[in-house]
């Protein structure tokens, strides 16, 4: 792409030439048309989220209708004349209020964080998990499950510091070994780096769970991810974290869309690249790090949401990265929905929904995008 | 590489889904916990110990405790055949090198006379305490891996991969003895074991003694627990067993109700909701994951909302070690009827 030059230089150019300079270069009509977030935008999310959070705490297998629902929540709040049994009060409450807040936290963090990815490394195909969270965070898992048990239950449970500590230490270990000799880091080797770690991380993962064997369910479990032991001590631990990820990212997205000419021309207008990237592999790290700990390893929210949200918002990481974060959040509560009543009062793993689910929905998006191009 | 096939979450739930259903019963720890031992009355309590001496031949319950090993066949004619789990499998001589990788296949052979053709047991099987214990987990990948004990049986309780294969191209039977359905399973699984080591008599001598025993635990418990309902926790994140299974067969033999059992269209071994948990709020509700994930009664009380459920409020909430869910060998099977039996007796 090249930048216009500026009015008056070529006074006397020829005709023809002149026409084509003022011609809308096609490219350049793709970055500098206003691709802002529309309001009307925002309000779909936020709908979408808000229905699905209804729906969380309307539905469940203890047989509660939504009058009743909505008189347990105004009694725990406090609000004059409401009363509800203490069973009712607890089940929304302390089940499923904490279980649709946490799906709603974790799903657009890692929403978020796989579209912030995808921008900061060109990379289609990359989800949260890109730079070896996951093994990180599974090593750090099975350590805790292996060696110390884990009530989950409990807010102390070591299980949630062991895996967040794991995750950021595999990031930290791409980033380090992930430059070249000459001192840069494309992105490319950090995500060659990325594979090698999460590689290695899952090997001593493996080769403990193996040692284990008694542990290996558990584990599994753990690597299934979950939402059915929520509680608000668990919503609590990591909101602070993940707002603040989600924060940084957000704040970046101009910066996203910089990067999408490339490294040299970003850096052309002023635009560090490898900065940009730097700062979206540590807010995506520390927030993906904190959502995986309590949630295990939900997959395929973080590639999918932010693709749907691309095919039918356009490119632009100022519309893909605030409305990743309505449509995750959004999406997981409804998964986790899916999840506890599909075959209640059994449960089906988060994963095989969020797979199930997303894959078929993602396919039809993607082939209606096909059409419309 | 196996390391990387299981580097995406997506690979795990593959590789999980296969196994969910083998590998919840498959966790057998091996520590009596306290909570458990504690209640059980004296005349049943086992230490295990790390002893490697002779096999005593006292077991805990009378007629069921291992058989000192005489050396003396009983008339079986073989080559047997016998139609395991994992197909029709033909033992061709009486086995007197056998390598169990199941601790309730373990207790059975101990319990038929049949120990002293034992040459290896797996590392969960912590009873009896003599037993020759390997470092094997019978989930081992390479068959090679036992070759150097000569097994001329090898038993499994679950089968990950192609052991079982490559054992069979090795000319070694292999017998899969997957975890029992109810009471009716445990005598099956016996007299395949008999069949299969030449103690068809002994066999069918430990199935009337263990159904005997039940019988009389029954009585014991006088009807106490007719229509009292349970719930029992696998694991923290609400695995539990439906009464399809033989943990549930042994509640099922005091009238009880199993309140996993409306879950059941999510397998034998489901994961219920904690909501559910506190909708069919259970009379009794028993914890057999105090060793993998030292889950207590106390903070099993302090999860959200559970404080409210009645068997809390009552503290009808037991810690019992983990291998009653996931050991069907008679003397796991009689420790824990004879617990429940002297919970419930009125």
């Amino acid at each position: 792409m090249t930048l216009a030059p500026p009015e008056g230089v070529g006074a006397s150019p020829k005709p023809l030439a002149l026409k084509a300079l003022r011609e809308p270069h096609p490219e350049r009509h793709l970055v500098l048309r206003p691709t802002r977030l529309r309001a009307w935008q925002v309000g779909v999310g936020a709908l979408f989220v808000a229905g699905c959070a209804f729906a969380g705490v309307l539905v469940g297998p203890y047989d509660l209708s939504p009058l009743e629902v909505f008189t347990a929540i105004a009694a725990k709040l406090g609000i004059a004349g409401a009363h509800s049994s203490p069973l009712a009060t607890a089940v929304v409450w302390e089940i499923r209020l904490p279980r649709v807040a946490l799906g709603a936290l974790v799903g657009a963090m890692l929403s978020v964080a796989g579209a912030a990815y995808q921008g900061a490394f060109f990379n289609p195909l990359a989800d949260p998990y890109l730079l070896g969270v996951a093994s990180g965070a599974g090593l750090g898992a099975t350590v805790a499950l292996v060696y110390f048990g884990a009530a989950s239950a409990s807010v102390l449970s070591s299980v949630p510091v062991a895996a967040f500590l794991g995750a950021v230490t595999a990031v930290a270990a791409t980033f380090a070994l992930g430059r070249s000799r000459s001192g840069a880091r494309s992105p490319t080797t950090l995500v060659l780096a990325g594979v090698a770690v999460a590689a290695f991380f899952t090997a001593i993962q493996t080769f403990i769970q193996q040692q284990h064997f008694g542990s290996l369910q558990i584990v599994y479990d753990w690597l299934l991810g979950t939402l059915a032991t929520a509680g608000w001590s668990q919503v609590g631990l990591v909101a602070p974290y993940i707002a603040l990820a989600a924060g940084a990212l957000y704040a970046c997205r101009r910066l996203l869309d910089a990067l999408s000419v490339g490294d040299e021309e970003a850096n052309s207008f002023g635009v560090r690249a490898d900065r940009v990237r730097l700062a979206v592999v540590v807010a995506a790290t520390f927030g993906t790090a904190a959502a995986v700990s309590v949630s295990g390893l939900i997959g395929f929210v973080g590639i999918i949401v932010p693709h749907t949200v691309r095919l039918l918002a356009g490119p632009s990481y100022r519309r893909i990265i605030p409305l990743s974060l309505l449509f995750g959040a959004g999406f997981l509560v409804l998964a986790d929905l899916a999840a506890r009543t599909v075959l209640s009062p059994a449960e089906l793993p988060l994963g095989v929904v969020t797979a199930s689910l997303g894959a078929p929905f993602f396919l039809v998006v993607l082939r209606q995008a096909r059409r419309v191009q | 590489m196996t390391t990387t096939t299981a580097r995406s979450p997506r690979a795990y739930l593959l590789r999980a889904t296969a196994l969910a259903v083998t590998l919840i019963v498959s966790t057998a720890p091996t520590v009596a916990t306290p909570a458990l031992a504690a209640r059980v009355p004296a005349t049943v309590r086992t230490t295990p110990t790390a002893s490697t001496g002779p096999i005593e031949s006292t077991g805990p319950i009378e007629g069921t405790g291992p058989i000192e090993g005489t050396g003396h066949t009983e008339s079986a004619a073989f080559p047997v055949s016998i139609s395991s789990a994992d197909g029709k499998v033909t033992i061709p001589a009486r086995p007197t090198r056998i390598l169990c990788l199941s601790a309730s296949a373990t207790q059975m052979l101990y319990s038929i006379g049949a120990g002293h053709q034992v040459v290896g047991v797996d590392e969960y099987s912590t009873w009896p305490p003599g037993a020759p214990r390997t470092k094997f987990t019978g989930a081992e990948t390479n068959a090679e891996d036992y070759l150097y004990l000569h097994p001329d049986l090898v038993i499994f309780a679950f089968s990950e991969g192609k052991v079982i294969q490559q054992l069979k191209a090795l000319g070694i039977p292999a017998l899969l003895l997957p975890p029992a359905e109810g009471f009716s399973g445990v005598y099956q699984q016996v007299d395949e074991l008999g069949l299969a080591t030449g103690h068809e008599a002994a066999a069918q001598r430990l199935d009337r003694s263990l159904a005997r025993f039940l019988a009389s635990e029954q009585q014991r418990a006088a009807n106490a627990g007719r229509g009292r309902t349970y719930y029992i926790e696998l694991s923290p994140d609400y695995y539990t067993a439906t009464s399809k299974t033989f943990i549930g067969a042994e509640f099922s033999l005091f009238g009880m109700r199993d309140i996993a059992d409306a879950a059941s269209h999510g397998g034998s071994y489901p994961q219920i909701s904690a909501e559910y948990l506190l909708k069919a709020n259970p009379d009794y509700v028993f914890l057999a994951d105090t060793v993998c994930c030292k889950v207590t009664p106390a903070n099993f009380a302090k999860r959200p909302a559970l404080s409210l459920l009645q068997a809390v409020k009552s503290h009808h909430v037991y810690g019992v070690n983990d291998s009653v869910a996931s050991e069907w060998g008679p003397h796991t099977v009689e420790e824990f009827v004879a617990f429940l039996a002297h919970l419930l007796r009125p």
